[in-house]
């Protein structure tokens, strides 16, 4: 079993008017706010299953999650009817590094050595665990200070029914580096002028 | 100009609800009884609905900054009283209560009540709304959090720099930053420390022996450089208006180890499964703490205050006498007037004046035994208790152990009895037996002492004593005794063994004799007359644990008498043996000068067979009646009775 770092900034950007409720992601202690929305945490749940997926195929490879906030915007194009354009207001890029815990070995020796490798075990998983939680919540109140830090560039926020009141979307790195970049390309192509966020 | 002054007024509304929903956003995550009502583990789905539509689930307020939350009534019914200007800031302190002791459960979370019922005045100078009053004694209280929120308005001059943007986009650039703001700080009280307190608080449903308080107030006292130095600080950025800016920051408490690890272990009734009780309820229970070692004589339970045993440590009166019986203890009172100023001191019985040197067997006696404590007790039940040593506890028992053990030492020395502080009551029977016996009532150490290296020779295994001869006159006083000693075992021969307390009613004195005796004995030992009957005491005790050990040490009683006579005279009856020839030394030379020589030679109990018990008792019958010869009328009737009791001791048997 791996442990994956994993988190996603707070999605309290899109909330619309309503109770926000607090989510808990698996593995972990922390607590982070969810809208509330069932497809919206639909969603992210599939994402994170898809990164899994990833991280088992490409171990100890560090990976990057990219989510992004983007306007919708009718562009109208001379070569295209309509294009729908995304316009990419703010990118939160989430570099990962997931650490795989060695696998306990059986020992068949005797007893009592085999329960010391356990406890061994479950004591260093404690404080990788308590190292995690404190990590992580450091890195919440990061966001948080990015979040108020920077409040500019935000579109005003639509009041519109729905939950989300700005569209996202979340980029795993896909199977190859090349269709990862491929893919940074494409959404390039698309804003045009994507905002990057430090 | 009116939509500046719109724009104002509009302003100031954002302001104003700003205040509201921070501090509806704070108490809803730090508010126990707040948020109980509602809390489901917040996990409240709502509604998938802007504050646009659906109105009816979405509260009017909850419209503000497009953030529904859960209903808090009690953190906002006065918050209007507070909120007099939004230039005023709001301080809300989160308060970790733990209560020590005197705490209700159903005082567990805090009033809203007290909260509401504040004036105006109150709740604006310092809110509280936890039930403070309420507790008793035994809170602390540790602020955990402060949250500052305030309005920091411009100057003046520095008004006019935002106004040449649109109003309206001023309006709703300072509302989407609030918005933003709000949000940001909903998500800061979850990741708080305290926040997990809250959550413990409401979801476990244990009882805690802490909650959470808060108080809003605009003016707070500053945190000391230590408390703050123990905080750390979390500021937003803050919102710029056009008049000023909205400013929202955090000092909170990073570490709550201390709660956190209470809050793992909740008070919880507990059976405590070797409950002893209160002594003070169980006063008898001191025994087993009681030193009764037998090693150490000095440190016997005497020194244990109780009912029937004297004060060690203050002089005792000499109305406080050493009977502890509180049917004998009349003849005993009487001796132990206050009035009675020829009352014999404490500590080493005085002796006769005709025997000078009887002061050698108090000093051996308190050599030996240290002195138990003797007082007059209306209670008769035996203050101490020797394990493994029932005699002595039957001897404690019958209130006349000091006596009995007296008693038994003068087997083989009538003289010795003689010499020997009898206690002065029964005065009959002390002056039956000399004034060795009459003190000895007094300063029962001394014969109690004699009589646990005397009497216990040969014992058996529960410390039964075996082969025990008591002289006749021994036997006389140990008959005395013995009326009360019923409680004796089997083993003792009752002829033998007498509580030397136990008076019979007949053989009362007056107090007059009694004291009579008393003078002759009181000027022996000039500082023994200081009053204190410390030496008594310590006498008795050490006599106690002298039995005690004796009893311990003795050899079984099973052993053929033959070789009992050999080991006692190997081993156990040396100590004993010895310390009776130290004994008898002087009756020796009272022997002599009584003309009596036979009872010294008879000093090894133990090894005698029954017809040397009849032996040695008809010698102390003899002694006996040169005492009585001696004597006064006074003392015939405790002679008389003395003697009958030592010829139905002949008739007994004695029991080895």
């Amino acid at each position: 079993m791996c442990t994956a770092h994993y988190h996603l900034p707070p999605s309290f950007r899109p909330c619309a008017a309503q109770r926000n409720r607090l989510g808990t992601f698996r593995n972990y202690i922390c607590k982070w706010v969810q809208c509330g929305d069932p497809e919206v945490e639909k969603k992210i749940e599939e994402k994170i299953e898809q990164f899994i997926g990833w991280v088992e195929k490409h171990p100890n490879k560090k990976s990057q999650i990219c989510l992004s906030f983007y306007e919708v915007k009718n562009k109208h194009g001379s070569w295209f009817s309509k294009q729908i354009e995304q316009l990419h207001w703010e990118h939160w890029y989430i570099n990962l590094n997931v650490a795989q815990q060695p696998k306990v070995q059986s020992v068949k020796s005797h007893n009592s050595k085999v329960v010391d490798t356990g406890e061994n075990n479950l004591e260093d998983r404690s404080i990788r665990r308590a190292a995690l939680e404190a990590s992580l919540r450091d890195v919440l109140f990061q966001i948080i200070r990015f979040v108020n830090d920077k409040k500019e560039h935000v579109p005003p926020i639509p009041n519109r029914e729905g939950v989300i009141s700005f569209p996202y979307e979340i980029i795993l790195p896909s199977s190859s580096d090349s269709a990862f970049g491929m893919d940074m390309i494409k959404r390039m192509l698309q804003t045009g002028h994507p905002t990057m966020l430090s | 100009m009116a939509s500046s002054h719109s724009d104002s007024a509009k302003m100031e509304q954002i302001i104003t609800e700003f205040f509201a929903k921070s501090l509806h956003i704070i108490l809803e995550s730090r508010s126990p009884c707040i948020s109980s009502r509602n809390f489901s583990g917040e996990h409240i789905v709502s509604s998938p609905s802007s504050s646009s539509s659906s109105s009816s689930s979405v509260r009017p307020r909850d419209k503000w900054f497009n953030l529904a939350l859960r209903e808090c009534p009690e953190a906002l019914e006065n918050l209007d009283f507070w909120h007099q200007s939004n230039l005023e800031p709001m301080v809300v302190d989160v308060v970790l209560v733990k209560r020590v002791i005197n705490w209700d459960p159903a005082n567990f979370y805090p009033k809203a009540e007290l909260f509401r019922n504040l004036s105006s005045k109150e709740v604006y100078s310092n809110c509280w709304n936890s039930d403070q009053e309420e507790l008793g004694n035994g809170r602390s209280e540790k602020i955990i959090e402060r949250w500052i929120v305030q309005y920091e308005a411009r100057k003046a001059k520095d008004a006019g720099k935002g106004s040449k943007r649109s109003s309206s986009n001023v309006l709703s650039s300072i509302y989407k930053k609030s918005i933003l703001l709000l949000r940001s700080l909903y998500l800061t009280v979850r990741l708080l420390p305290a926040y997990k307190i809250f959550r413990d608080l409401n979801l476990t449903g244990q009882i805690r022996s802490f909650s959470l308080a808060h108080r809003v107030s605009s003016f707070v006292e500053p945190f000391t450089r230590r408390e703050e130095a123990e905080m750390q600080r979390f500021g937003f950025a803050p919102v710029d208006t056009s008049s000023g800016r909205l400013c929202l920051s955090v000092l909170y408490r990073s570490s709550l180890s201390d709660v956190s690890s209470e809050a793992s272990t909740p008070m919880s009734p507990q059976l405590i499964p070797d409950y002893v009780g209160s002594p003070l309820a169980d006063p008898l229970k001191r025994f087993p703490s009681l030193p009764v070692s037998r090693g150490s004589p000095s440190s016997l339970p005497f020194s244990r205050r109780h009912s029937w045993s004297f004060d060690h440590y203050r002089a005792s009166p000499p109305s406080m006498t050493f009977s502890p019986s509180p049917t004998h203890s009349e003849p005993y009172a009487s001796a132990s007037n206050p009035s009675s100023s020829r009352f014999p001191p404490p500590g080493l019985p005085p002796h006769p004046p005709e025997v000078s040197h009887a002061h050698k067997y108090n000093a051996n006696f308190d050599e030996y035994y240290p002195s138990p404590t003797f007082s007059p007790s209306p209670s008769p039940s035996p203050p101490i208790y020797v394990p493994g040593s029932r005699l002595s506890g039957a001897l404690l028992r019958s209130e006349s152990a000091p006596i009995n053990i007296h008693a038994t030492k003068f087997l083989n020395s009538p003289t010795f009895f003689k010499n020997q502080n009898l206690p002065p009551s029964p005065p009959l029977k002390g002056t039956r037996y000399g004034p060795s016996m009459a003190d000895k009532s007094m300063y029962p150490s001394r014969d109690s002492a004699t009589v646990d290296k005397m009497s216990f020779v040969g014992r058996d295994d529960i410390g039964r004593p075996s082969g025990l001869k008591i002289p006749s006159e021994s036997s006389a006083n140990i008959s005395y005794s013995r009326s009360s000693c019923r409680s004796f075992p089997d083993d003792f021969d009752e002829s033998e063994y007498t509580c030397a307390f136990d008076v019979d009613e007949d053989d009362v004195t007056d107090p007059g004799s009694r004291a009579d005796l008393f003078d002759k004995r009181r000027h022996v030992h000039d500082p023994l007359q200081s009053g204190s009957f410390m030496p008594i005491r310590k006498s008795q005790g050490a006599a106690v644990g002298a039995l005690v050990d004796m009893l311990k040490k003795a050899p079984p009683l099973h052993q053929d008498v033959s070789n009992l006579a050999t080991a006692s005279q190997a081993s156990g009856s040396e100590t004993w043996s010895n310390t009776f020839h130290e004994y008898c030394q002087t009756p020796k030379s009272i022997s002599a000068q009584d003309g009596t020589s036979s009872v010294a030679s008879s000093a090894f109990l133990a090894s005698k067979t029954t017809a040397d018990a009849l032996e040695e008792l008809k010698g102390y019958k003899e002694m006996k009646n040169l005492l009585l010869s001696q004597g006064g009328t006074s003392r015939s009737r405790s002679v008389t009775n003395h003697a009958a009791a030592v010829e139905s001791a002949d008739e007994g048997t004695v029991k080895f």
